[in-house]
């Protein structure tokens, strides 16, 4: 307004008008509602719709079509490039009853989510309370450094790992063999026990950084007077941890937490089939590299998609019970 | 007891109940096969179950 100060946010004018509501005098017109209010929300609802209309045709085109054709298609025994589909019911699924290979990609694919997951958040978790809580020099290197993977195309990661595990010249067996340790050298990626870790490393390697930043940014919204309060009560940094933090983050930590579930599936597929392609002997196959497997290379579409409602079903079920696990009130501060 | 000393017990004992969970997790994953399989997904639900009980007193 003119005169107030620069700054100053504009005073609300008093309302000289008639009053809507019990103190109005009677006959008086209404702000609001009336004979003319009805066209209007029905104008303004057709505006919304209009608005909406591009994205929900786009959502219903590569979305819901797509995953409702995954889900028909598991019904039918195609090739996936000649014109005759067959109906078989429920068959697809009943083979998969009798898949070794299938219950063994299952098997990975769970050793994966719950070793990963546990790893990544666990010590996402611990470094960023490390890098948020005390003052360490040249801890924006750090945070640099442990976030640079996030960065990285995964195919990259694949690269970068398949050098590091290699046999002869590899970081890890070279070290050793520079140590005098030819004993402990592996074959990382050939070893039908260590492929799926070495797997697992690359992807926890590769998650790290992300969440320990989004941890820390949940952390480095914390008041510091709340934890200046529980040091004079003489509380511990582990207590402050456990009693401050965590109830502070919570709700950050549940939404990655249910985000990592459904992205940890989708990681392993991708580094499987770039670093070990599912090998050796399909020890490290897991459930989508085996989905592709069958859809494309193997010809078996409608095997394949039914491997996908499984996936499907799988990461759903997981994410929802993620999601009843961790549920709380959210604490405000 | 003292409420101290029931609080690390429970820490003490989640703590080991999600390491045991992880560890059933792995050990069955070199067996192949349907009851090795379902012996994984329980630990899964198990290492659920620690997390739902951890979260139940701030619901």
């Amino acid at each position: 307004m003119p005169g107030d100060p620069p700054g100053t946010l504009p005073r609300t004018r008093p309302r000289t008008g008639p009053r809507t509501g019990p103190g109005r005098a009677a006959g008086a017109a209404p702000r609001h509602g009336g004979a003319g209010s009805a066209p209007r929300r029905r104008g303004n609802g057709l505006f919304v719709l209009a608005c909406l209309l591009p994205a929900l045709v786009l959502f219903a085109l590569f979305m819901v079509v797509p995953t409702v054709n995954v889900f028909r298609m598991s019904f039918y025994t195609w090739s996936g490039f000649s014109p005759d589909m067959r109906f078989v019911g429920l068959d697809n699924f009943t083979a998969l009853l009798d898949d070794a290979q299938f219950v063994r990609a299952f098997q990975n694919t769970v050793a994966l989510l719950v070793v990963v997951t546990v790893v990544t958040m666990g010590m996402g978790l611990f470094l960023a309370a490390i890098m948020t809580r005390q003052r360490l020099r040249g801890r924006t290197l750090y945070r640099f450094v442990l976030y640079v993977p996030s960065v990285l195309s995964v195919v990259v990661i694949a690269a970068i790992f398949s050098a590091v595990f290699d046999q002869e010249n590899g970081l890890i067996n070279g070290t050793l063999r520079a140590l005098s340790l030819d004993g402990l050298r592996q074959v990382w990626l050939g070893d039908q026990d260590l492929v799926l870790w070495s797997v697992a490393i690359a992807m926890v390697w590769q998650s790290l950084g992300y969440y320990m930043v989004l941890y820390m940014s949940g952390m480095a919204s914390i008041p510091e007077d709340v934890y200046e309060a529980s040091a004079l009560d003489g509380a511990s940094p582990g207590r402050q941890f456990f009693a401050i933090t965590l109830p502070l983050i919570w709700q950050n930590l549940r939404t990655t937490l249910t985000f990592f579930v459904m992205s940890a599936v989708n990681l392993s597929f991708v580094l499987v089939r770039a670093m070990t392609g599912g090998g050796p002997d399909g020890s490290s196959e897991v459930l989508l590299s085996y989905m592709y497997k069958q859809a494309y290379t193997n010809s078996s579409y409608g095997y394949g998609m039914a491997i996908g409602v499984v996936i499907f079903a799988f990461s759903f079920l997981v994410s929802l019970l993620v999601s009843r696990a961790t549920r709380r009130e959210p604490l405000q501060f | 007891m003292k409420e101290s000393t029931r609080s690390v017990l429970l820490v003490t004992a989640r703590t080991l109940a999600a390491s045991v969970c992880v560890g059933v997790v792995v050990v069955a994953r070199a067996t192949v096969g349907w009851g090795s399989l379902a012996i994984m997904l329980v630990a899964l639900v198990g290492l659920l179950a620690v997390l739902a009980s951890y979260n139940r007193r701030f619901r």
